[in-house]
């Protein structure tokens, strides 16, 4: 996401806000790629460690908060330059990921690799 | 927990595991296939040119401020004026790209052969499960359901006391099929992520209506109040350029 992630904020006419829209979407699916991904592999987790009801969606919204801080540290704690508003870093793509989470949550649990029922 | 059932490991081979590799391959199947079959239409020089007009419109809205006041109404000017602006459209044609479209044998080609290839496989992928996986447990999902929830996921299962989290193989199928968005979007790259289930929502409004978008962008540049964003650029420019060379 380094060299990938683009300024979408003009900083030189600082006090009206212009935005590269194309940029904008970019640095959108960038979040967007990385949650599906931390998703996924949060459910292989929850399922290995064997995580049960509550507990294995209390284990995704960690997760989901972890990515949301990662992901503001790798915007140098300013989403403005990057992003429109910090409820695009922060809260997007937090339920789209559920689904696949709880997919591949339910992978380990009937592979019975690693414990018998 | 009622009771722990133990199941076969032969359901895990046979059922499971075949029927997530199926339906990821049949996800990328129909991707390549429909990148195959997308036949490119012959651009109407109308069209293109509305769009075109269109997109100078947009462009004009988004940098209304940072040019000078007359210039922009001058441009804006061009742009709606009554007689022989561009966006303006006489009111007798505004229902004709709708009726051109379904006409236009090209286009309900490519619609009908959108809608196809996306209800088939789903369709067969269904009617293959209910036939050869029903009537037995499948798999074990992780969270336990309210009671309200036993007749949508254990539909092939007849027994009332078992657990509602032991589910059959149609509940594997929908679980699947949501899951597996991620799953695509990251493997096929970012423009195909949308499947089924999006596009079945995507189906409703089609059309690119022209005359709509046309009369939509007149209204909004109306509407714009030009804002001067750069009253004081010489100043600022010296300012800038004063710290470069200090």
């Amino acid at each position: 996401m380094g060299s990938s992630e683009k300024r979408s904020k003009d900083v030189v006419m600082s006090d009206i806000p212009t935005f590269s829209a194309e940029n904008l979407q970019k640095n959108l699916k960038v979040i967007q790629n990385c949650r599906t991904f931390l998703s996924i592999i949060a459910g292989v987790l929850a399922g290995i460690i064997g995580f049960t009801g509550l507990t294995g969606f209390v284990f995704y919204f960690v997760v989901m908060l972890i990515t949301s801080v990662g992901l503001m540290a790798k915007a140098g704690f300013s989403a403005d330059v990057y992003f429109d508003s910090w409820n695009r870093v922060l809260f997007d793509g937090f339920l789209g990921g559920l689904m696949s989470f709880v997919l591949f949550w339910t992978y380990p649990f009937n592979l019975n690799i690693w414990w018998s029922n | 927990m009622a009771e722990d059932l133990v199941l076969d490991t032969a359901i895990r081979d046979w059922v499971l595991i075949p029927l997530s590799v199926v339906m990821v391959l049949i996800g990328i199947l129909r991707y390549f296939v429909s990148k195959l079959m997308r036949s490119s239409p012959s651009p109407d020089a109308k069209i293109v040119k509305e769009g075109q007009v269109i997109i100078r419109a947009r462009n004009l809205k988004a940098g209304a401020n940072f040019i000078p006041l007359r210039s922009f109404r001058t441009r804006r000017l061009y742009f709606s004026n009554e007689e022989n602006g561009l966006l303006h459209v006489p009111k007798g044609q505004g229902t004709n790209p709708q009726a051109q479209m379904f006409s236009d044998p090209n286009m309900a080609m490519d619609m009908m052969k959108k809608n196809l290839s996306m209800i088939i496989p789903q369709t067969l992928t269904f009617a293959w499960v209910n036939f050869f996986f029903s009537g037995f447990v499948a798999a074990k999902i992780p969270f336990p359901l309210t009671q309200r929830f036993r007749s949508m996921l254990q539909n092939g299962i007849d027994l009332s006391t078992v657990d509602v989290s032991y589910v059959s193989s149609r509940s594997w199928y929908f679980l699947n099929l949501f899951g597996l968005r991620g799953l695509f979007s990251l493997i096929l790259g970012d423009e195909n992520a949308i499947d089924d289930t999006q596009r079945m929502m995507q189906m409703g409004g089609f059309g690119f209506d022209a005359s709509k978008s046309l009369g939509a962008e007149k209204d909004g540049l109306d509407i714009i109040q030009h804002d001067w964003a750069l009253p004081r650029f010489e100043q600022r420019a010296e300012s800038v350029l004063r710290k470069l060379v200090k």
